[in-house]
């Protein structure tokens, strides 16, 4: 039973990852509808964004606003340098896809040629162990459990209390008729591309943090998790991602403990389809049944 | 020409033509269907597996690979069985993936199934796990007693053969009224419907045949060059066919054709040639940051590709205004 405890512990670190990288991968997706598969790999530009502050002496909340504010940055000129144009020339949906596709491979593969398979560390410190019943976190996976409980809390404020939260929901829910409102969807775009940015950073940094080392390969095999966690709580929904990031995250660490752990994504993977075959729209199906994504 | 050449040139003609059958098969789907199959690649290794394994035979405990086998069958069947085992793979993976889903839905999910059997054949004995199957025997290779330069032509003729099959199989389906139906259902599904077409069996249709020449594909290949693990059909891979058919001009087979061509063959020998002067990793990341630089030059200056695809016109006055309706040429045409 202790071990199971000691799975959701894992599962909740995991879990809190998930939920940043996730909650800022469906935010945008909502906000715009382009499907960005470079996610994971401003994630991995993002840590080593981070990892550069830390060369030069910065601490773990250098580090991290380092990463938030590298996600930030290189989000919205992917958007204004890359998708846009594309976009404005017609290119569609399907095409859409293969242009972030593309994207995805040049910026992962860069950093691979420029700097070879080499695993890097963040140099933060391990962190003192703290004891919470059978559950052991390191200082490091408090902050950032701390950190994505703080963030998922003012993504609600935010999206709920303030207008700017307001022009992103009306935003995500009919572009054309939030623009003949008078909401500036350009600014709210730009808005919704940097805190994905941010908070993609941020879950960039985190992992980078509780995986202990990274490659240029770490953000983009951490994408599938995260589509997974999105997709799981409906696209577009931020509370759903969130939900969804629990799911995926405590679900795999405890099918760890029974099943084997090599096998621990696939157990999450598995429950993602079973949820799309039998609730298409996932568990909040606001969003993607507006859009007709699934039938 | 050497001999050295000689092996290079035909071990090129037989990647040649494994790519073109399986660009085919993706063309099919995604160029004229309209499924965007991120999990391909899945398909290509499934038939890889299975024509590997029925020509090894089943593994016994005191083998040096583990994995679930039967046979040996002789020569042709590998490759047949292979092909039912890719339809059969897209049987099941459609039900799940393009009953009730559809766009970014589908291919997010078709990522995920990707990741999942990529997870699963690593991490299980079912295929020896991540080393992959090996010292597969080469087909008819002690029955023909030819030298190993012979035989590597000989296997080039059967590509070649294997190649003309494909495109019979792709060309009277494109070519018909069931090809015409798929086009009017990726132009505008609605319309498509409305004029009475079952869409999921169309969608159908194409994923499983195409599922089937990727398997063939694979088949071929792993035949060709006797080993197959699970490092070599990462879901990226599939990224590359994406690339070759939309650089091809998707929706014609002649495009999947010189798309097959230039993306997989021509680029990437093209970048082995590149000196080796950073790290070890540099020219396999140059080749995907070509790929990836490539296909976003062909999606902005010729999104329709080398070849586009041929505008359909109505065949007669009477049929015309449902055909166009079908075509979706009254709908806002995106693919401009």
């Amino acid at each position: 039973m202790s071990a199971v405890v000691a799975a959701i512990g894992f599962g909740l670190v995991t879990a809190a990852v998930l939920a940043l990288a996730a909650v800022g991968f469906t935010l945008q997706f909502g906000v715009t509808n382009i499907l960005n598969l470079a996610y994971g790999d401003v994630m991995t530009a993002s840590v080593f964004a981070a990892y550069g502050v830390t060369l030069l002496g910065g601490g773990l909340l250098l580090a991290l606003s380092a990463g938030a504010v590298g996600g930030a940055v290189l989000s919205l000129l992917l958007n204004r340098c890359l998708y846009m144009p594309f976009l404005r020339r017609g290119t569609e949906l399907f095409g859409m896809i293969i242009v972030t596709i593309s994207a995805a491979l040049i910026i992962q593969y860069a950093f691979l040629a420029a700097l070879g398979p080499i695993f890097f560390r963040l140099p933060v410190g391990e962190g003192n162990v703290v004891r919470l019943g059978a559950m052991t976190f390191t200082t490091n996976e408090l902050l950032i459990m701390g950190m994505a409980v703080v963030a998922m809390a003012g993504i609600h404020v935010v999206l709920r209390y303030t207008r700017i939260g307001k022009a992103m929901r009306a935003t995500a829910g009919d572009p054309a008729l939030a623009r003949s409102c008078g909401i500036p969807t350009g600014r709210v775009i730009d808005i919704a591309w940097l805190a994905s940015g941010a908070l993609c950073g941020l879950a960039g940094v985190s992992l980078a943090i509780t995986l202990a080392t990274f490659t240029a390969g770490t953000g983009s095999a951490f994408l599938v998790p995260i589509i997974a966690a999105a997709v799981l709580g409906g696209v577009g929904q931020p509370y759903g991602a969130m939900l969804g990031a629990l799911t995926v995250g405590i679900v795999s660490e405890v099918s760890a403990v029974y099943i084997s752990p090599q096998y621990k994504s696939v157990a999450a993977f598995t429950i993602l389809i079973l949820v799309l075959v039998i609730r298409p729209h996932g568990i909040f199906a606001e969003v993607s049944a507006s859009r007709g994504l699934a039938a | 020409v050497s001999t050295a050449a000689q092996y290079y040139i035909t071990t090129l003609l037989v990647y040649a033509g494994v790519d073109v059958v399986a660009c085919w098969g993706l063309n099919l789907q995604f160029g004229v269907a309209g499924i965007n199959n991120f999990a391909f690649i899945v398909f290509q290794a499934i038939g890889a597996y299975t024509a590997a394994v029925l020509a090894l035979g089943p593994s016994t405990p005191d083998n040096f690979q583990q994995y679930v086998g039967a046979g040996p069958l002789p020569f042709p069947l590998p490759i047949l069985v292979a092909a039912l085992a890719g339809g059969l793979a897209a049987v099941i993976v459609g039900l799940v993936g393009l009953l009730r889903l559809r766009t970014d839905y589908q291919a997010m999910v078709l990522l995920v199934i990707s990741l999942i059997a990529t997870t699963v054949a690593t991490n299980s004995t079912i295929v020896n796990g991540a080393a992959g199957i090996a010292v597969v025997p080469k087909p008819l290779f002690d029955t023909l007693g030819l030298s190993l330069l012979d035989y590597q032509w000989a296997y080039v003729g059967l590509t070649a053969v294997i190649c003309v099959l494909a495109y019979l199989v792709v060309h009277r389906i494109t070519g018909a009224p069931l090809g015409r139906a798929m086009r009017a259902m990726r132009d505008n599904e609605p319309a498509a419907a409305a004029a009475g077409k079952n869409v999921f069996r169309l969608r159908m249709i194409a994923f499983v045949v195409g599922g089937a020449l990727a398997a063939v594909s694979g088949a071929v290949l792993v035949l060709f060059v006797s080993a197959w693990s699970p490092a070599g059909w990462l879901y990226p891979e599939t990224f590359v066919y994406f690339a070759a058919v939309i650089v091809g001009g998707r929706g014609n087979n002649m495009g999947a054709l010189i798309g097959a061509l230039l993306v997989p063959v021509a680029f990437l020998e093209a970048t082995r040639f590149l000196p080796d002067l950073v790290n070890p990793t540099f020219i396999s990341s140059m080749q995907w940051i070509v790929i990836g630089v490539v296909t976003l030059l062909f999606l902005w200056f010729w999104p329709r590709g080398v070849v586009p695809e041929r505008r359909r016109r109505p065949l007669e006055p009477g049929n015309g205004r449902v055909m166009r309706l079908m075509s979706g040429r009254t709908q806002r045409r995106t693919d401009r």
